[in-house]
């Protein structure tokens, strides 16, 4: 016989109270200023409901931070996921467990480092004049390449720095859930002739669907918010070349103008785009599964 | 080694008659909280706190951030808590910081006896607005024309007086294939970056803002400016085509670079063989004629909210007194932080000639007259110009081509600029 008890409420209902207000507080102000003509230079404010709303869609800025931000996301995470089942299926087919146990400590490593000091540590690489990397380009073509201010390689330049982080560190974490794995049914698929490629692609990365799906939604969580990586390294240039609209949203907010109204337009149209987005591949991921 | 120290106790002295009245009153009776960028001379300042605090009974705090980072949070803050009591603020942003209330007129607060009339006159004017002193200077100057003596002597040619001599040699000095470059220009964002060095060209072509509170800007000289400087970045070192004032410095002090033509503190880096490997290879002249020099100052100034009654802003002004006085500015001059000397009777000091030579001081004072105002001289400047910014880095580096759309658009967004005050 089950006995009624409101502990579970008790215990529940105060963090819940607590993770409602952090969250819906700062929705319900943005949204309010999204509604405002609200400037830092200004001290007085009015509501223009959707004006700012309507004013986006005529920016060309803004349309191109739309394209920029779906380019990045889509890059680094395919980017990410790619090196990452690579470099685990490599090193698990090719390097000893101490061996394994040693480049994991290395491969986790970049992603230690603040994205600032990583961030400011490649663009001295990609330096044109002192540069390590144009080094070599130099000795071979006898001219450096601008990567960071070349329209055609600065936002994939920005990106080889976050797959660096991320692709090493989840290569860490796909390694060791390849080591978790039953060895049967490999030994059985090699028994059978089969290839390496065909032990992992038809065996090894089915078996790990649900935890790969998981890194990969933590992976578009993450390139959502790589707003420092990309202020330091190219601040949005060349032109606006690498401008996602995190980036500039603060740029209309902060940098440039002062617009925080205009700029929390941006951030709840980026709310709201980000939520219909998640929740659409959550549930086709969940079908197919 | 006795005059030296006669020297240090004379100096102390007159320091301490200076600063008495307020030593007496005990002036800040709270820590002074100061935003600012990271400045040799602030740092040093940090060194001699004791002395703050004697003279006034209180001691100050800095908090750094990097010139766009300094401008954008002290914008933010200034509009919303307003904590600090002093902010560093620059020529580009005096207007919106008088014209929003988030400064005060400085002089209303700042001793007599720490003679503001002693500061350069480029500096005082960019430091006011609407005829009104609202900062200090730490820092400012003009334009030079940097060149390396060695390079254009084996080349065979002299220093440019115009501007087709400067881009003939330019174009006779730049030599990727070894890795060297005819010039460095700043090609990076913003107003106080590329706009700032394109402005040279616009007003030097006849260029004007505004005629009558309307956009005179989309206008031949613009047109001209814009395709001159553009012209002039076949001859630009790899990086400064998103880069500003840290890119091209570092491209020439590295020696990678014939000629550029920047703010004058560079000079003080570029003599100094700690920062520089050509140090005692450059000669300094006046920009190409009729390049019209871009006057620049930064400096402190007291905020309007942290210090809500007359007596913090009373300590606000003896903190900025003692900062910029003359006392301070010869502690600068000691320490080889030529960047940041705005008083004439440092500048033109015995100390001074000895420390830099005749050539520099020289240059320094012939270029004042051909050193202007290059901005528009208002509230919605850094908002204007960093949209020009914008546009102008898309032309430099290639992402747009047409310079008259460029123009076009931001003409456009000047009219709602205007609208809406």
């Amino acid at each position: 016989m089950k006995r009624k008890t409101s502990l579970p409420a008790v215990f529940l209902i105060p963090p819940l109270i607590v993770l409602a207000i952090l969250a819906f507080v700062p929705t319900i102000a943005a949204v309010n200023i999204a509604l405002q003509n609200r400037e830092l230079s200004f001290p007085n404010s009015s509501y223009v409901w959707l004006a700012n709303f309507i004013d986006l869609f005529g920016d060309r800025r803004f349309i191109n931070a739309i394209w920029i931000s779906l380019i990045w996301e889509v890059v680094t995470v395919t980017a990410t996921m790619l090196v990452a089942v690579l470099l685990a299926i490599f090193l698990f087919e090719r390097a000893s467990p101490r061996m394994r146990r040693l480049i994991s400590i290395l491969f986790i490593i970049p992603v230690m480092l603040p994205r600032v000091s990583a961030a400011f540590v490649w663009k001295f690489m990609f330096n044109p004049l002192f540069g390590l990397i144009n080094y070599p380009i130099k000795l071979l073509t006898g001219a450096p390449i601008d990567f960071l201010s070349l329209p055609a390689t600065a936002l994939a330049s920005v990106a080889v720095v976050d797959v660096w982080q991320w692709g090493l560190f989840f290569s860490v974490i796909i390694l060791k859930l390849l080591e978790t794995l039953p060895p049967q049914p490999f030994e059985a698929a090699r028994l059978d002739n089969a290839k390496t490629w065909e032990v992992h692609f038809y065996i090894g990365i089915p078996m790990l669907a649900a935890p790969l799906i998981s890194l990969v939604f933590v992976k578009m969580v993450e390139s959502l918010r790589a707003f420092d990586l990309i202020y330091v390294m190219t601040r949005g240039g060349p032109g606006i070349a690498t401008e996602t609209l995190d980036m500039y949203a603060f740029s209309q907010g902060f940098v440039e103008a002062g617009k925080i109204s205009y700029a929390s337009s941006m951030a709840v149209l980026m709310m709201l785009a980000t939520i219909i987005a998640f929740t659409i591949l959550w549930k086709w991921v969940r079908k197919w599964q | 080694m006795l005059r030296k120290s006669y020297c240090v106790a004379l100096l102390g002295g007159a320091s301490l008659l200076v600063f008495a009245n307020i030593a007496n009153a005990q002036i800040c009776t709270s820590t002074v909280r100061v935003l600012a960028q990271p400045r040799d001379s602030l740092t040093l300042l940090e060194s001699y706190k004791d002395e703050f605090k004697k003279l006034s009974g209180a001691s100050f705090e800095f908090d750094y951030l990097n010139e766009n980072d300094r401008r954008a949070k002290s914008r933010a803050e200034a509009a919303t808590t307003g904590k600090y009591n002093v902010y560093y603020i620059d020529e580009a942003n005096v207007a919106l910081f008088a014209e929003s209330k988030w400064i005060v007129p400085l002089l209303d607060y700042y001793p007599a006896d720490a003679n503001y009339d002693d500061f350069d006159a480029g500096r005082k004017k960019v430091a006011s607005y609407n005829g009104v002193a609202y900062f200090a200077p730490i820092q400012g100057g003009g334009d030079l024309l940097y060149y390396r003596k060695d390079v254009l002597e084996k080349a065979g040619i002299t220093p440019p007086k115009t501007l087709e001599e400067y881009e003939a040699a330019l174009a006779k000095l730049n030599d990727p294939a070894k890795g060297f470059y005819g010039t460095a220009l700043r090609g990076g964002r913003g107003s106080g970056a590329n706009v700032w060095r394109w402005m040279t060209y616009f007003k030097a072509f006849g260029g004007q803002w505004f005629v009558d509170g309307k956009p005179a800007f989309n206008s031949d000289a613009a047109m001209k400016a814009t395709e001159t400087y553009l012209r002039l970045f076949k001859y630009s070192a790899p990086g400064t085509q998103t880069g500003s004032w840290t890119e091209v410095t570092e491209a020439f002090n590295s020696g990678n670079v014939a000629m550029i033509i920047e703010s004058s503190p560079l000079a003080g880096q570029t003599e100094d063989p700690k920062q520089s490997s050509v140090a005692g290879k450059v000669g300094y002249t006046v920009p190409p004629r009729p390049l019209v020099g871009g006057g620049y100052g930064h400096g402190l100034a007291i905020g309007a909210k942290a210090n809500a009654d007359d007596a913090a802003k009373k300590c606000a002004g003896a903190f900025i007194a003692w900062a910029t006085s003359k006392q301070n500015e010869e502690r600068r001059l000691e320490q080889g932080i030529f960047g940041d000397i705005n008083r004439t009777s440092v500048i033109n000091s015995d100390a001074f000639k000895k420390k830099y030579g005749a050539e520099i001081g020289n240059a320094l004072n012939e270029t004042a007259q051909y050193t202007d105002v290059n901005f528009w001289v208002n509230a919605d400047w850094p908002d204007l110009g960093d949209r020009w910014g914008i546009i102008l880095e898309e032309l430099i580096t290639g992402t747009r081509t047409d310079v008259k759309g460029g123009l076009d658009e931001l003409e456009a967004y000047a009219n709602k600029l205007i609208a809406r005050r």
